[in-house]
């Protein structure tokens, strides 16, 4: 089974450093990065949590440009459109289309900039969260903000049963493929019916299951959170200072300048 | 000491369907019991009755001779001293981290914080999955998840461990490994209850068997006893176990000793028969039936051992003082089975031991000494069915040596002792790095 984020995430060594830490890097690196009309602050925030990501948090950099290749390609088309439509006044550059004149002004090429960057930093801020945070180390987050009980819980074991059902459904459509299950559209669709049915039946039964075994095992309605202790270390708060530093003073002495 | 009894049992599923029809069974502490059936017989709904999952129709469960009672205080108690773990582990590890599963147990009964937490550690340390304690199960092998969900029930200290197909879906070397904690678990006290189909298991394993067919319970005894029984494995729709049958077939051709009933490897080489007759000179005042010593053979004439004496039982007397005689051999010597206990482990120490009593062949039993060597690079010949296996191999004149460690150190021993008391032949056996004060072990029995 192809690895899967939070299988990385499971695997990398910034899981052992404090979470509050990593939740405090990524929330800071979210606001700045949109708090900043310049898109030199987001764009080194993209640059700095990229680099934390690969280089601290072992993770093989073709699987990170992978998972960024979607969100960024979608990001560059959108501000190839912004550049063009939005902004008045002087053209840099423009050419007639039939009849139309097409033209990217100054401050449609700097809003252009200011969302390719915002998005990028914020998107390697999540990553950052999500390729060196895995789930059941949020769990111990989530209890900390004073969330019910009932719902980490639950939440808890949705997380554990994805996995299980994940290999289920990937078997089940293995087996449907191998007898041309997925030959056409409609075969498709009534195969993937199947499928989904087949699951939720599965989920029920698997419900009773877990019940008569949490029951055997004296379920009286409380689950272990998992607190493991997870000191802050000096280098790690020094390091993670003197980025915060670094980025208010870039974000100070960026305000009002504009590439174009 | 009985544990567990039920009398006149019998359950039916809500839809009407009869699960569990007058069963009537006692198991006795500290045995290792196998319910054998094939699919569908009712072993799963008999082992969640027991727990007290299902409240039975009619007759009842004795729990230490006092009927169960089902308000949810009993039901707690009789659930934290009769443990079950489930055929699919994935319906029992349901918590997202290993040690989230392990814990859930103790800390639903009640205990602090720190003892649920030295309980967790003890118990993957023990069944030597402490480095993967932060891991997601989905991260985990099939063995793995199984002694993950035995763990979990371990760490509740029950009296009985009742498992359903313990090795269903797991590959040999993951079997073997569940097998060993099972024994070990046992020569601790716990009484452990499994079901399986797999004949070949319940026949080596089991120190008693019930055989179950269409909810019901067709026979028990030992192991011998019922599986030697065609009628009764015919009518639970099973076969025999291939030692027996191996058994059988070389009886009928008259290669083994009659009337042995060999469980596993070692009892099956033990009960072959030398077939060899030998005309020999023998003094005036033997009879025929007595027994001739012929010396001592080695080498390429002692295939069961470096050495072997031989022995010959007169057959028939002929004039000219000659005698028909048919050659029995025993192993004289043998090579030796040492054990080494790693809790006192250091790769020097082993290292010493190894040349120093040139070690043919290392074995190892437990996960914990498994781990060891494989840390420090220690080649093991032997992976499953280390005692079998030295067993063998020691016979065959080779020095074994099994790393194991804790109460599986006496298990080993008494293994070992067991088969040299019922074979006659001597296997050294001793404890190669001893604690202090303990003098060193060391049995033969003269055959």
């Amino acid at each position: 089974m192809a690895h899967m984020l939070d299988d990385y995430a499971v695997m990398s060594p910034l899981r052992y450093k404090n979470n509050w830490l990593k939740v405090a890097i990524v929330t800071f690196g979210l606001l700045v990065g949109v708090s900043s009309n310049s898109p030199l602050v987001p764009f080194l925030i993209a640059i700095c949590m990229s680099f934390a990501t690969i280089y601290f948090g072992k993770i093989p950099v073709s699987f990170y440009l992978k998972i960024l290749v979607a969100p960024a390609g979608f990001v560059l088309v959108s501000a190839v459109i912004i550049a063009f439509f939005f902004g008045e006044g002087a053209k840099l550059f423009s050419f007639n289309l039939f009849d139309f004149t097409l033209g990217v002004s100054s401050a449609g090429l700097n809003m252009a900039l200011l969302v390719l960057a915002r998005t990028l930093g914020g998107m390697s801020c999540l990553f950052f969260l999500s390729l060196t945070t895995p789930m059941i180390e949020l769990f111990s987050v989530l209890k900390a903000t004073k969330l019910p009980d009932s719902f980490i819980e639950v939440s808890m074991m949705m997380y554990r049963y994805i996995f299980v059902f994940l290999e289920v459904a990937i078997a089940v459509q293995y087996a449907q493929s191998v007898r041309l299950g997925y030959k056409d559209f409609k075969t498709s669709f009534r195969s993937m019916v199947m499928l989904s049915s087949n699951l939720f039946i599965r989920s029920w039964e698997q419900g009773e299951k877990i019940y008569i075994s949490m029951n055997s095992r004296c379920y009286d309605g409380k689950l272990i959170m998992l607190d493991e202790k997870r000191p802050l270390k000096k280098p790690e708060l020094i390091l993670t200072m003197a980025y915060f530093v670094l980025i208010i003073l870039v974000f100070y002495f960026s305000r009002g300048i504009s590439v174009f | 000491m009985l544990v567990l009894e039920t009398k006149n049992l019998s359950f039916s599923y809500p839809d009407g369907t009869l699960a569990l029809d007058d069963i009537n069974i006692s198991i006795e502490k500290g045995k290792k019991i196998a319910f054998v059936g094939r699919n569908g017989s009712g072993k799963s709904t008999l082992f969640l009755t027991m727990n007290g999952t299902y409240r039975p129709k009619e007759g009842n469960i004795l729990f230490h001779g006092k009927p169960m009672k089902y308000d949810s205080k009993s039901l707690r108690e009789i659930r934290k001293n009769i443990g079950i773990v489930f055929q699919n582990s994935d319906d029992q590890i349901f918590a997202p981290t290993i040690y989230q599963d392990v814990a859930f147990g103790p800390t639903n009964l009640g205990y602090s914080k720190d003892k649920v937490k030295s309980i967790v550690h003890k118990t993957l340390e023990y069944v030597g999955l402490m480095d993967l304690k932060d891991r997601p199960p989905h991260h985990l092998s099939g063995g793995q998840k199984k002694r993950v969900a035995i763990a979990g029930i371990v760490a509740m200290d029950p009296e009985i461990i009742i498992l359903d197909e313990p090795l269903a879906n797991l590959d040999p070397v993951g079997a073997d490994e569940v097998m060993d904690l099972l024994n070990e678990l046992n020569y601790f006290g716990k009484t452990i209850i499994i079901s399986t189909h797999d004949v070949n298991l319940a026949y080596g394993w089991a120190d008693y068997v019930f055989l179950m067919n269409d909810h019901k319970i067709i026979s028990e005894g030992t192991p011998e006893a019922i599986f030697t029984q065609d009628d009764n494995l015919k009518a639970a729709y099973l076969r025999r176990p291939i030692t027996l049958e191996i058994y059988e077939e070389i009886k009928r051709r008259g290669l083994v000793k009659p009337d042995c009933c060999p469980r596993d490897i070692p009892d099956l080489v033990q009960s072959l028969r030398t077939q060899q007759l030998l005309w020999v000179k023998v003094s005036s005042e033997v009879k025929e039936g007595d027994y001739v010593n012929l010396g001592i053979m080695y080498g390429d004439y002692a295939p069961i051992s470096s050495f072997a004496a031989v022995n010959g039982k007169v057959l028939h007397l002929h004039e000219d003082g000659l005698a028909i005689v048919v050659v029995d051999m025993k192993a004289y010597k043998s090579g030796s089975v040492g054990i080494y206990d790693t809790e006192r482990y250091s790769k020097e120490n082993l290292m010493d031991i190894i040349s120093r009593d040139e070690i043919d062949c290392i074995g190892a039993m437990g996960k914990m000494s498994k781990i060891l060597a494989k840390r420090d690079g220690i080649h093991l010949d032997i992976n499953a069915g280390a005692v079998d296996r030295s067993i063998l191999n020691s016979l065959a004149g080779q020095r074994c040596l099994i790393l194991t460690n804790g109460g599986m150190v006496f298990h080993a021993l008494e293994r070992i002792k067991a088969y040299v008391e019922k074979s006659g032949i001597a296997i050294p056996v001793s404890v190669v790095n001893p604690k202090q004060k303990v003098p060193e072990t060391q049995v033969s029995t003269e055959s």
